[in-house]
């Protein structure tokens, strides 16, 4: 479902990810970590198309990507951790837009379930300036539902949720999973990681250092000790330090 | 306390010309300072330093105009009548202070001043000498400025400071007058009954005031009799009379005494004039000190609602834009299959003013109509010249809707461009994406530019050997093939203006920059003189092919088809290069806006 090979970001002489490969299949959630400036935002935006790679491909249900970039974005969603909304759009006019653009048929039938199910059909009528922090990420989200993505990318999707907000966010990920969707998240809180995905992929300074389920990662870095946490592995990866 | 207050203002000013200075190390801000700098140049300075030859024909030049000038006696009877007219202006100012209502709280704090400095063991009169202090940096620059604006006024006499300081004086009273002003309206609306009572309360006891001075002073007025209008000289000596005596007289003293500084003739007078306007300061600033009202709630409102028009002009829209608080319906009905292009229409309508709609189009057209009708109808030579005059004037507005309009309509790419990450998640050919961002600045400057086409149509009607060549037939083919080129000139123009936006990024958003260290600057005026140059020439380049092939194939047909059709069969010709031209320029912009990299290229 979502296929990468050989990715590489450079910004003028700065590389943000060097030669990065990975696979991640229907109902599979890879987690990606890494300290700040890891390249985990970079990654995340070539594998959604916002930036072009420098070197390597992303195939999205077996679409390049940079070859094919309008097949390849029919499938996915891309959720940045800051919603970027439309100053002068409500809620339900976002959702009447997005489907005009992703050709989403009689969007009113998955429109008002979506809504409901995220805790803003109350608020259909009302601009981004009137919602909450929490509310406009919600939106996003709904937006980024709606055409029934089968591959999606979380950029820090928890951020501005209250605690009831991660809960149902942390259930409509694994639901999606559950359904064949293929996603990959980013963020810095490890236990919604370990509650969250099936797969890990450890980042630093660009390079991959450490990729596989759960179960595999924790076998890498345990050192034979057991229930050793997310966090505690995520420290041993990476040295404990940004550089 | 003040000491550290004005440390911190310092040192921001301090590190704001080093961190522009920093800048100009990146090529953008370079050529933007030469350019803005070589615009200065000509504009004020051109006149120093120049070869002995040219400042030998400027010398020619200067005592040609100094004939010109007036006598030594007239310059005397028009100096009083220029001060007696700038103290009438200052008076008109000041009177908008105070009856026009203003959110203003008086005094201007930043976000961070009132984080930091408000819950700070400061009192009320140190934040007042604080801010009155702060305002000095961006007077003593306004002061420079207009200086050397009004160094050209050589018939006012005085020398560059006695101007400067002249500009100090008006502009820091003013300053004063408008901070007294809105404290001492914030202090009457405290208090009592709801705000906007409060509000309309004080207005009304404001605007009986001003009405019972303005008619204490209109009594004393009286209306020009025929030897006051029998020439420049009785016209002059009647209105300095109005001026200068009685009422309204003494109501402009103390205008007068502000502008006196700068309306000196030579160094003594100035000396002279120095006392009076210093003591209307005074006053002014004992008046404020005496306003210790609670300013900072609304300081604080103001504060943040500057933020965020701050926030909202680093995302590309106007500084006048201000946010809309109510969602409308939908400009049309937008089904969820079609071309996604109109999607971008229908969004981007959205966030135009209610009242840019096909039913206000269609009343503002038969509005027209209506009135052309009664222009037509009537034969008086009043009217025709009426008629003339309304029609270079719809002719002047269609040419400025035309040229200037796509700087202003922005609900385009220019709009989003800060959501260009979302964009690009589209499943859309960038062609799609930015035909579809500019259909609603076309449709709008369009519709506008129809508008005024049409009333210049119907109320322009040429005579004598005009009518002639320009005959009803060949008026119709002009306008109809103005109507059918005008959504083309206007893409092109958009396309050009969003095409800036996609090439070059980083120049684009360095140029929307706001706000401390990154709203001015002579780079800044620079890169934006070199964007509306760059505008100019590309625009008429593309122009350029259409406009020869319609001349030429006018010249060549009108002799055997007939003016009405070779005008006709030039249109086409018109419509076909330019559509072609549209879609090359889509094409590619489009090709470079799925090449972007907006990571690299958005940062100012």
């Amino acid at each position: 479902m979502i296929e990468v090979t050989g990715l590489t970001k450079r910004y003028g002489s700065f590389t943000a990810v060097h030669d990065l490969s990975l696979a991640v299949r229907p109902g599979e959630v890879l987690g990606l970590v890494g300290p700040n400036g890891a390249g985990k935002t970079s990654t995340l935006r070539c594998l959604a198309g916002i930036i072009p790679a420098t070197t390597g491909t992303v195939r999205i249900t077996g679409h390049d990507i940079s070859a094919d970039p309008v097949a390849a974005k029919r499938a996915l969603a891309f959720f940045p951790d800051e919603p970027r909304l439309f100053d002068y759009l409500t809620i339900r006019q976002h959702l009447n837009f997005v489907a005009r653009i992703y050709g989403v048929a009689d969007h009113e039938a998955i429109a008002e379930p979506l809504l409901a199910e995220l805790e803003i059909a109350d608020k259909a009528d009302q601009l981004p300036g009137e919602l909450s922090r929490g509310m406009k990420q919600k939106l996003a989200i709904a937006c980024g539902l709606l055409h029934g993505p089968r591959v999606m990318f979380f950029d820090e999707p928890l951020t501005g949720l209250d605690p009831l907000g991660i809960r149902r966010m942390k259930d409509s990920i694994l639901k999606r999973a559950r359904e064949g969707a293929a996603v990959i998240l980013s963020s810095h809180l490890l236990h919604l990681l370990e509650e969250v995905c099936s797969h890990v992929l450890i980042l630093k300074k660009g390079e991959k250092i450490a990729h596989g389920s759960l179960a595999e990662i924790s076998a890498q870095f345990a050192n034979g000790e057991s229930g050793v946490s997310l966090e505690e592995i995520f420290i041993r990866a990476t040295g404990g330090s940004e550089h | 306390m003040l000491g550290a207050l004005l440390y911190l203002r310092l040192t921001s000013l301090k590190n704001q010309i080093i961190s522009r200075a920093k800048r100009l190390r990146q090529l953008k801000y370079l050529l933007g300072a030469l350019v803005g700098g070589a615009y200065f140049y000509f504009l004020f300075f051109r006149n120093f330093g120049s070869s002995s030859g040219s400042r030998g024909s400027q010398r020619a030049a200067a005592n040609q105009a100094l004939a010109a000038l007036p006598t030594p006696e007239a310059l005397a009877q028009t100096l009083p009548l220029i001060a007696a007219i700038s103290a009438l202006l200052l008076l008109g100012i000041v009177i908008l202070a105070w009856v026009i209502p203003s959110n203003s709280p008086g005094l201007r704090f930043t976000e961070a001043e009132t984080a930091f400095l408000f819950p700070a063991p400061i009192s009320r009169r140190t934040l007042i000498n604080f801010k009155l202090l702060s305002s000095q940096f961006s007077i003593l620059f306004t002061s420079l400025f207009f200086t050397l604006i009004s160094n050209r006024w050589t018939f006012l006499g005085g020398n560059a400071l006695t101007h400067a300081l002249g500009w100090w004086f008006v502009l820091s009273t003013l300053n004063l007058h408008f901070t007294g002003a809105a404290l001492t309206l914030s202090r009457l609306v405290e208090g009592g009954v709801s705000p906007l009572r409060r509000r309309l309360t004080v207005l009304g006891g404001l605007i009986v005031v001003v009405g019972l001075t303005l008619g204490w002073v209109w009594r004393d007025l009286r209306g020009p009799d025929a030897e006051d209008v029998a020439g420049i000289a009785p016209f002059t000596h009647y209105i300095l009379g109005l001026l200068d005596h009685g009422a309204l007289g003494a109501l402009l003293v103390p205008f007068k005494f502000v502008v006196g500084p700068f309306l000196a003739p030579d160094a003594r007078t100035f000396l002279i004039s120095l006392a009076p306007a210093l003591l209307v300061m005074v006053a002014h600033y004992s008046w404020v000190l005496r306003m210790e009202t609670s300013f900072e709630e609304a300081s604080l409102a103001a504060a943040e609602k500057r933020s965020a028009t701050l926030a909202s002009v680093r995302e590309g829209k106007s500084v006048f834009a201000t946010a809309r608080t109510q969602a409308r319906p939908g400009p049309f009905y937008l089904r969820s299959s079609g071309r996604p292009e109109l999607a971008f229409l229908w969004k981007n309508l959205l966030s135009t003013a209610a009242y840019f709609n096909l039913r206000m189009l269609a009343i503002a057209a038969a509005i027209i109509l209506v009135g052309s009708k009664w222009f037509l109808t009537g034969a008086t030579p009043d009217i025709r010249a009426a008629r003339v005059v309304v029609g270079m004037i719809a002719l002047a507005a269609g040419a400025y809707v035309l040229l200037l309009g796509p700087h202003l309509a922005r609900q385009d790419l220019r709009g989003d461009m800060p959501r260009a990450d979302l964009l690009k998640t589209y499943p859309l050919r960038g062609w799609e994406l930015l035909l579809g961002q500019i259909l609603t600045p076309i449709s709008i400057l369009t519709g506008l530019t129809w508008l005024c086409l049409l009333a210049a149509a119907l109320t322009l009607q040429p005579t004598g050997r005009m009518a002639l060549t320009l005959t009803p037939s060949v008026q119709l083919a002009i306008v109809l093939g103005i109507t059918a080129v005008t959504p083309f000139v206007c893409a092109l123009q958009l396309l050009i203006l969003n095409g800036a936006t996609i090439i070059f990024p980083a120049w684009f958003q360095s140029t929307r920059a706001v706000g401390p260290g990154g709203g001015g600057g002579i780079e800044l005026m620079g890169q934006r003189l070199i964007f509306v140059f760059g505008q100019l020439i590309v625009i008429l380049t593309a122009l350029l092919p259409a406009s020869l092939a319609a001349f030429a194939l006018i010249f060549a047909t009108q002799w055997l088809i007939g003016a009405p059709a070779a005008i006709a069969l030039a249109t086409l010709v018109v419509l076909v290069v330019l559509a072609g031209e549209v879609w090359c320029a889509l094409w590619w912009l489009g090709e470079r806006f799925d090449r972007l990299d907006v990571s690299s290229e958005l940062r100012p």
